[in-house]
């Protein structure tokens, strides 16, 4: 194994990932470092003239009121993540074991996910329909008189978009869940039972905290991944009424594509890209301490 | 898992045991397990709703679409909508072409390009192996939005821009196929390569005449997400596409619900035109797609 082994083994590995790395350095590096310099530069598009502007555009960030509001509006919006999980969990700890048509209830609840969001999103905008949709026809048959005005309302719409999302994640958080569960020894809990622990204490008990390196991981992955999405919301709401459902990511997408402020927009999306950063590194952490329980 | 041991709980079953346990919980009705089910039906009824309520409403007359109690069935299957939503000036049959074209393209290179890549950073020992990966892992986490500019840029200024190729050519790089398909080289055993290296076969040999087909579920997994981050893509598109007659399903549905905002039955019709096909590959292919999201996400 001489030099020219190693040499002939570093050119084949090259040749191995050169075509990928390509695109990879062409489609994500690059323009990741271009986005870098963007970030202080008064770019507009309308405006070929770059100018350097040092911090400003992360100054103007600092003070934009409607900056505040997409992270107030995005930490209601994530709000959905840990509900959708938790619901999964208990879905998939139902169908795990205890009922009958295990295979077609498994897939029902799966169905969202694999449907288009934008298409559905529009099915749900016709369903919350505030004066004569179903939802609010039905809780109104129920004796709620004044129901949420949902989308067309300031003060509901990001919750709607909540229920949409929690709907939406549901049916993968309960797959993750499902096979998380099937890797519990089933003696563990049979152990359980023999002690007399009803079905209920066995579930929060015994089950929760054997899945919860799983959870931990749904939660961490559903925050980037939720934080990241702004197609549902511009299909449907384009960040209004008003400003209530702009989130960080369409705030970005708005700044960039209908005000053209795009060395403003690049400023945000770095103060988004340290928001996932930080949720990495509590991944990192987290794995580390919760791969053994 | 491998490390919790239970010293404690006695003897470990045997496989006849359990098995005849099995047979003793699954015979006979237990009616604590038919009300779970029954609840449990519930639930999914409510998950698939809006499902049902998309596809009646699509078949209603425009009267029929708010009455409460609601109308799940229509009275008259009205066919009117969906040809209405598939024929116009750039129906839904344009928008189909089209993310059929990008879906398919996009899913072979990236397919192909990150199993070719996995297998060099899993196999092969080369210089610079261990940064460069660490590069490709930084930039996971680099989100689409600090991307979308600089593409834009870059697309304008080499041409591509409101072409299919500015979704094409960037969606045959997909990072997340590459770790994934690594992790799956990296499971290979490395005897089983060993012998071919005896017999003088080279690494591209290796790979294609050992490796690929090994990895064909892996590979059909990959395939599967892929393909249908690409068909539900409406992100991108939104982006980097300007003429209609190159939408895709998501954007022409956009625009459609744009162009028709009290046509609700039409709405539906379209809504149902961008749902139902997923849906049909889903009841086939429903196996596969459930394995392949649980594995992926396990073990990547």
């Amino acid at each position: 194994m001489g030099k020219s082994w190693l040499k002939r083994q570093s050119l084949l590995g090259y040749a191995f990932i050169g075509p990928n790395m390509l695109g990879v350095l062409l489609f994500f590096i690059l323009p990741a470092v271009y986005s870098f310099y963007l970030m202080f530069t008064d770019y507009t598009f309308m405006n070929p003239a770059i100018s350097f502007v040092g911090f400003a555009n992360i100054e103007r960030m600092l003070g934009d009121e409607q900056f505040y509001t997409a992270l107030r509006n995005t930490l209601i919006f994530l709000l959905s993540v840990p509900v959708s999980i938790l619901l999964a969990f208990l879905v998939a700890a139902a169908l795990n074991k205890a009922v009958y048509w295990k295979k077609t209830l498994r897939a029902l609840y799966f169905m969202p996910y694999i449907t288009s969001g934008v298409a559905v999103a529009f099915v749900w905008m016709l369903l919350f329909q505030p004066t004569s949709g179903p939802i609010n026809g039905f809780l109104r048959s129920i004796g709620i008189d004044h129901p949420p005005g949902w989308l067309s309302a300031t003060e509901s719409a990001m919750f709607a978009i909540d229920i949409i999302w929690i709907w939406f994640m549901l049916g993968y958080n309960m797959i993750i869940y499902l096979a998380a569960l099937q890797e519990i020894p089933e003696e563990l809990v049979e152990a359980a039972r023999i002690d007399g622990a009803r079905p209920w204490a066995i579930l929060h008990r015994v089950i929760w905290p054997l899945v919860s390196p799983t959870t931990f991981l749904l939660l961490v992955t559903g925050l980037i991944m939720s934080i990241k999405t702004f197609g549902i919301i511009q299909a449907i709401t384009q960040g209004g009424p008003g400003d209530s459902t702009t989130v960080l990511s369409l705030f970005i997408y708005q700044n960039a594509f209908r005000y053209y402020e795009m060395g403003y927009a690049s400023a945000i999306s770095w103060a988004l890209f340290a928001i996932i950063l930080v949720f990495t590194v509590l991944q990192w952490i987290g794995q580390k301490r919760w791969v053994h329980y | 898992m491998e490390n919790v041991k239970i010293d404690s709980a006695g003897p470990v079953p045997s496989r006849s045991d359990e098995a005849k346990r099995r047979v003793r919980q699954d015979s006979g009705i237990k009616p604590g397990r038919v009300l779970l089910t029954l609840l449990m039906s519930g639930f999914a009824l409510l998950m698939i709703m809006p499902f049902v309520w998309m596809i009646g409403t699509s078949f209603k007359s425009p009267a029929e679409v708010f009455v409460y109690p609601v109308k799940w069935i229509p009275t008259i299957l009205n066919w009117e909508h969906h040809i209405r939503v598939w024929t116009g000036p750039a129906g839904f049959a344009t928008y189909y072409l089209n993310s059929l074209k990008i879906s398919l393209i996009s899913t072979v290179g990236a397919v192909f390009l990150s199993s070719l890549a996995a297998y060099g950073f899993a196999r092969i020992k080369f210089k610079g192996r261990e940064p460069l990966f660490l590069l490709y892992l930084s930039m996971m986490m680099v989100p689409p939005q600090v991307l979308f500019v600089p593409k834009f840029i870059l697309f304008d200024a080499i041409g591509i821009y409101n072409t299919h190729l500015a979704l094409i050519l960037p969606g045959m790089f997909t990072i997340f196929g590459v770790f994934m398909m690594r992790q799956f080289f990296l499971s290979v055993p490395g005897e089983i390569t060993e012998a071919a290296f005896i017999d003088g076969a080279g690494h591209f040999r290796i790979f294609f005449r050992l490796m690929l087909p090994l990895a064909k579920p892996a590979l059909a997994t990959l395939a599967i997400i892929d393909f249908s981050w690409h068909w539900n893509d409406y992100e991108n598109a939104l982006v980097f596409l300007l003429d209609r007659n190159l939408f895709t399903v998501p954007l022409g549905l956009q625009n459609f619900i744009l162009e028709n905002t009290v046509d609700y039955n039409g709405m539906m019709a379209a809504a149902t035109a961008g749902i139902v096909p997923m849906l049909l590959v889903f009841v086939i292919g429903q196996r596969y797609i459930i394995q392949g999201v649980a594995g992926s996400s396990v073990k990547g």
